[in-house]
């Protein structure tokens, strides 16, 4: 039941790329809205296929992906159409163009394809030299970044997400600020540095899925299933988890491995910034979300207490230097830091509530500090400065800028009502709840001692967003010489065309702060399935103890954790996730790690 | 109750400000000076709304009185979580949203005129008629939310909208200044608010007011030490946020400096909106709270402290509104030393009475406020009673009622609280009289600096009566002031306690036993353990009257004493500010409270920012400059060996042969 529907939404941008090759002569004018059309063809594509993916949803019983497609790749020649290995050789390679999306990854593929129109039309007026090139090199990334979220075979993930390093190295050395050089070349080495490692874990990692399944496969179900049927050991994962967080964690960006960020942004044009904040940033945090925890349940599990006090500390520590910049878009990029603490704090609680937190905290910090950069660009555009020192009382000036700046300041320091408290709450309520046993659910690493620390961030994020807004906003007029400039068409307020990309943005801030269930509702199947699976497996010995405690509590009859009355409808999941973790139980309590494994070792250690 | 008409009501009084707020800055630039027509409109459509709550839960003969209304599901996670936007409506709600509705409608309309001549230049009057209604919207959304997540989101919302009007003027740097201590000191208060909503999660795995409130039940019931040690610690991280939003000690300081807004809005901020949210919290919450005797102690005590401490420092202030400020953090302390005392009807009482004479105030200062030029400052004028006689009038009352003269509202509420302070404990009950006879002080002093003594009007300025937008609401106002108490008197019989009884039901309960242990101390346990099992502890009849008189003469003495100082012999004022000079002087800097949270909290942390980003810059890219310094330093080496000499290449690759030619003999 192949769909190309996805398919076609990733190459949509490429083919719109090798069109804009094609008149040599069309006006600058003529290719953006080349280039706005095309990106608005994948937006509308990939509204298809959220509507193919609420009329089909992923079922209960399957590998919980739809419009799936499976095209083999490497070692093609050793299967037939079905997949199925024909040639009787070994070893097999199961290396494919398979692409799908679950509950998780369709929306970060609507985040991707929502933002992309709105970059392009924010350079309409900023970017005057190269154009051509400029938007060749944006749907280039279009399509790396569509990619990331589709795959569904690790060699696939790690093209594209390689790939998204090239376009945007071109697209902040040539269009960047006066440090552009610098700054492209630091970003390229200090991803890339990481990426290495990260290959050579998905590398190992296929070898190893051979030692023990005799297929060399980077079919994500297939490790998926080795991660949830605990095929792997500990040592492995530990060792395979920090290649892949290697790559990952310098990504997200994480403490201690963020200061190619702040420099990136600063230095990157509009476009650039919106995209490298809305959603390159969330590549990271996706391969842990879909690499690490599922494979690597075990070493995620018991790693996650490190992961999370880095996360802590990058939130505090981001958050502190945030607040001391004078230049704009290095405040951002410092919150943006601080954010992603946040999201990483809530996929490491392993619990439903933590992990879909943190992607709707992928999603909505997407749109915040993918908005708050536009606005930022609107305000550089005028006064070609970035320093907080020589603008201030823009409010004045730009009743627009001030109402869209102190928008979506407010959805990125989690004002109820908007979108970024959804991501907020449930990331500190599953950090929070992550070492309860409610609802036959094993104990996550986490705990309450987590979020104290972690609430600091909140009260630091309003105080440098809130900083920024009155010294920019606020106070007396102050405008270095000469500007604004309004050369370019501008004029003093925003435009129409700028107002019309902020505006898509506000409404969907709103949407999601008001009524984020659609969204909501989507993640708990992916994340049962596809995220979370293993882990109650893997923390049944840890959870032991504190299952005592509840029964003792329960024995002695106090009510620690009544149940919350729900409606009918919730009840069918309910026994399903029981059902699954259930099975998971008896899965642990036969003896894999001993024989099984040892056995895989040997042969690893033997070679093939 | 009829769920589906509250359902409805409950409804319209959300999306009525709300939509005003929308409409008003959406259509402001097209309305222009026709803009507050909007907002009254929306505000006086949620009045109506709330009235007919009032009516309906008012109306309820048997059954319960109150009623939760599920309207949709907001934040649904899978099976493990699911939060509802869901209203709860009972007595305490009912009571609330009339005094937020009803003092707002009363600004929003003195605000027409206010506005007119305080607006900014551009868009100043739409934008300010959008943010009152959105403030009212917010303040609605905190009292009719039917769990705690709902009560945060009105929480905050109340802080944004707070921020917008206090920073209304923002090209005033001090204006922008405040707007952002005042959100940001209510952040911290929310820090502690938002842990302590996780802890009631986490501790009784649900956030619905009825749900905990019941499990609370069951764990006191229970005996549980661990459960109990843990329900302290809610309630102590609730009541971090009850001080950041009511400006209770030690985050108090927002709130003065928030009179950077306009007029109206500090009315709104101080009688009907924000600042009642940490005491309708700690109402609300009375059955967490009353289970703690610990928070109920540190309640008390907090209150008591800042109500002495407000009302030491307004006695030196010259700005009005200034002083005005620090009244209501004092008044504010009484509500907390009301509830931790197990008096939280009273303490709501108190919050009722004291919205209509805050309010009045707080437009009386506007009023002068705008006769003046925008100069508040009581040094600068006086005399005012010719120029102004109607803002005098009722300014007089506002005072007076202030002062707890007797027979007016704000007497029968501060006694009331005064008289619980006693049956708790000497020492606060004490603080509690202290304290009225100092507010009774400072307000006549203003007053008299204000309005008696020889007129003395600013340069250049054309003092004038305000017109009768303004007027009306300070009549409605006045007329509130004094005969709003008598609900809470035994001439009504107690009807607003009598009303309110359902709901702190478990507060009673609690100080039934509390007083009746009390009681037992002081060696009359039997009389006392009667009374208590229906309500608080009532002492004696001629207890309770003698208080009355008390606090009757206290008030009068202070009054007449600041009308010694302040009318009669002024020479003895410098005398007063001259004997301690540093008293006076810490008084005036209001105890260096804002320089030392300065010096201990913000420098340090911003100075932590600067060695982050020093970290940052020099240590880590240190080591990513070292780890990419050995692929350098080679290059380095070998980059001679490829210089694009010919006899270079020729050298070694002789050198390479005789090499290799070399390993392969030998071996």
């Amino acid at each position: 039941m192949d769909s190309w529907l996805l398919t076609l939404i990733i190459i949509s941008p490429l083919v719109g790329a090798a069109l804009l090759l094609l008149p040599r002569r069309g006006s600058d004018a003529t290719i953006r809205w080349a280039a706005l059309g095309i990106s608005l063809i994948t937006a509308v594509l990939t509204v298809l296929a959220i509507a193919a993916f609420y009329a089909d949803p992923p079922t209960a019983s399957g590998d919980g992906f739809t419009l799936k497609a499976y095209v083999p790749w490497i070692g093609a020649e050793l299967r037939d159409s079905s997949g199925l290995d024909i040639s009787g050789n070994s070893p097999n390679i199961d290396i494919a163009y398979s692409v799908g999306i679950d509950g998780i990854s369709v929306w970060l593929l609507a985040l991707t394809a929502f933002l992309m129109p709105l970059a392009i039309l924010g350079s309409f007026t900023a970017i005057r030299t190269r154009v051509r090139e400029y938007y060749i090199l944006l749907l280039l990334l279009h399509m790396a970044m569509l990619g990331v979220f589709c795959a569904r075979d690790l060699l696939l993930f790690y093209v594209f997400f390689e790939f998204t390093l090239v376009p945007l190295y071109f697209l902040i050395g040539i269009w960047g600020g006066p440090q552009r050089r610098y700054a492209a070349n630091k970003f390229f080495i200090f991803t890339l540095a990481g990426s290495v490692l990260t290959f050579a874990g998905v590398v190992f990692l296929a070898y190893y899925a051979y030692t023990v399944r005799g297929d060399l496969t980077l079919n994500l179900w297939t490790l998926t299933e080795m991660g949830k049927n605990g095929e792997i050991p500990f040592n492995v994962q530990w060792w395979l988890f920090l290649a892949f967080a290697a790559g990952f964690a310098i990504k997200v960006p994480f403490f201690p491995v963020h200061t190619w960020l702040p420099l990136a942004h600063t230095e990157a044009p509009t476009a650039g910034s919106v995209i490298l904040a809305g959603v390159l940033l969330k590549l990271g945090t996706y391969g842990f979300c879909r690499l690490s925890i599922p494979i690597l349940p075990e070493a995620a599990f018991h790693l996650a207490p490190v992961v999370a006090v880095l996360a802590i500390i990058g939130i505090i520590y981001a958050a502190l230097a945030a607040w001391v910049q004078e230049d704009v878009k290095k405040l951002v990029a410092y919150s943006s830091v601080s954010h992603l603490g946040f999201c990483m704090l809530g996929l490491f609680s392993l619990k439903v509530a933590g992990v879909s937190g943190a992607v709707i905290y992928m999603v909505n910090h997407g749109l915040s500090t993918g908005a708050l950069f536009l606005v930022i660009g609107c305000i550089y555009e005028r006064y070609h400065t970035r320093s907080i020192y020589e603008i201030g009382g823009l409010a004045r000036q730009m009743p627009w800028v001030a109402f869209f700046l102190i928008f979506f300041t407010l959805s990125s320091i989690g004002l109820p009502g908007l979108n970024g408290f959804i991501g907020e709450f449930l990331v500190l309520l599953g950090t929070a709840t992550s070492a309860t046993t409610t609802d036959m659910k094993a104990a996550g690493p986490l705990g309450y001692g987590y979020v104290i620390p972690a609430a600091l961030g909140i009260i630091l994020g309003a105080v440098y967003m809130l900083w920024m807004c009155q010294r920019v906003l606020f106070g007396p007029l102050k405008e270095p010489a000469g500007t604004p400039d309004t050369s370019t068409g501008l004029t003093k307020d925003l435009t129409p065309r700028e107002i019309g990309f902020l505006v898509p943005i506000a409404l969907v801030c709103i949407f999601l702060g008001v009524y984020p269930k659609p969204v909501l509702d989507s993640f708990e199947g992916a994340i049962t399935q596809n995220i979370l699976h293993a882990s109650a497996e893997a923390t049944v010995t840890q959870s032991d103890e504190t299952q005592l405690e509840q029964l003792t509590a329960a024995a002695e009859g106090t009510p620690l954790n009544p149940p919350l009355v729900r409606g009918e409808a919730r009840t069918a999941p309910l026994d399903h996730g029981v059902a699954e973790s259930g099975d998971a139980r008896v899965a642990a309590d036969t003896p894999r790690g001993s024989n099984e494994s040892g056995a895989s070792e040997a042969l690893w250690r033997a070679g093939p | 109750m009829d769920v589906d008409t509250l359902k409805i009501l409950g409804v319209v009084i959300l999306l009525a400000p709300l939509t005003g707020a929308i409409l008003a800055g959406a259509l402001g630039p097209k309305l222009k000076g026709n803009t507050h027509w909007v907002s009254i409109l929306g505000v006086g459509t949620a009045f109506a709304a709330a009235i007919c709550v009032f009516i309906h839960v008012s109306g309820v003969e048997t059954g319960s009185v109150s009623a939760l209304v599920p309207i949709y599901e907001w934040i649904a996670n899978g099976t493990d979580t699911v939060f509802n936007v869901e209203l709860l409506i009972d007595p305490l709600t009912s009571v609330m949203l009339l005094v937020v509705t009803g003092i707002s409608l009363l600004v929003v309309i003195y605000s027409r005129d206010y506005m007119r001549d305080h607006g900014n230049p551009e868009r100043g009057y739409e934008r300010f008629f959008s943010f009152l209604a959105l403030f009212v919207f917010a303040m609605c959304a905190l009292v009719l939310g039917g769990n705690f997540l709902l009560l945060y989101l009105g929480w905050e919302a109340v802080g944004l909208c707070s921020y917008l009007l206090i920073g209304f003027y923002y090209q005033k740097p001090s204006a922008a200044a405040a707007a952002k201590k005042a959100f940001l000191v209510n952040r911290v208060g929310d820090f502690g608010f938002g842990l302590g909503i996780l802890m009631i999660y986490l501790t009784f795995g649900s956030i619905q007011y009825e749900a905990v409130f019941d499990a609370v039940r069951v764990a006191v019931a229970s005996g549980d030490p661990i459960l109990q040690t843990k329900i302290t610690i809610i309630a102590l991280l609730l009541l971090c946020g009850a001080c950041g939003k009511s400006a209770q000690l030690p985050l108090h300081v927002w709130l003065p400096d928030a009179m950077e807004g306009p007029s109206p809005v500090s009315a709104l901020i101080h009688a009907a909106t924000m600042v009642t949210a940490g005491i309708f919290m700690i109402a609300r919450c009375g059955a967490i709270f009353a289970a703690s005797p610990v928070a109920m102690t540190v309640v008390a005590v907090i209150g008591a402290v800042t109500a002495l401490f407000a009302a030491t420092i307004a006695l030196v202030q010259t700005d009005m509104k200034r002083i005005l400020a620090y009244s209501t953090i004092s008044q504010l302390g009484y509500m907390f030393l009301g509830i931790g005392v197990y008096a939280a009807d009273s303490a709501i009482f108190h919050l009722y009475t004291h919205a209509f004479f805050k309010a009045l105030l707080f437009l009386g200062a506007g009023s002068v406020m705008h006769a003046m030029g925008g100069i508040i400052d009581v040094r600068q004028f006086g005399g005012l009673r010719k120029v102004l006689p109607w803002t005098f009038l009722t300014f007089l009352i506002g005072s007076l009622t202030l002062a707890g003269f007797p027979l007016l509202s704000g007497f029968w509420s501060k006694d009331e609280i005064i008289h619980h302070a006693f049956s708790e404990h000497w020492i606060l009950g004490g603080i509690g009289l202290v304290t009225a006879v100092l507010t009774a002080f400072y307000t006549s002093r203003m007053f008299c600096l204000a309005f008696l003594g020889k007129e003395r009007i600013p340069e250049g300025v054309h003092a004038h009566e305000s017109g009768k937008w303004m007027l009306l609401p300070l009549f409605i106002l006045a007329i509130g002031s004094i005969f709003a108490g008598l609900a809470g008197t035994g001439l009504t019989g107690k009807c607003f306690h009598g009303f309110l009884e359902p709901v702190f039901a478990d507060t009673f309960a609690t100080a039934g036993a509390h007083g009746a242990e009390a009681a037992g101390h002081a060696g009359e346990a039997a009389a006392h353990a009667a009374e208590a099992a229906g309500h608080a502890a009532d002492a004696g009849f001629l207890a309770a009257y003698g208080l009355l008189i008390l606090s009757a003469a206290l008030a009068i003495i202070g009054i007449l004493a600041a009308y010694f100082v302040y009318v009669r012999n002024q020479w003895f004022a410098g005398v007063m500010k001259n004997t301690a000079p540093g008293v006076y002087d810490t008084l005036l800097n209001k105890y260096y409270l804002d320089e030392l949270y300065d010096e201990t909290l913000v420098q340090p942390a911003k100075m932590g920012g600067k060695v982050c980003v020093g970290l940052d810059d020099y240590l880590i890219d240190g080591l990513v400059w070292i780890v990419t310094a050995v692929p350098r330093a080679l290059a380095y080496l070998v980059r001679g060996l490829q210089a694009g000499k010919l006899q270079g290449y020729a050298v070694s690759m002789v050198a390479g042969m005789a090499i290799l030619a070399l390993w392969v003999f030998w071996s």
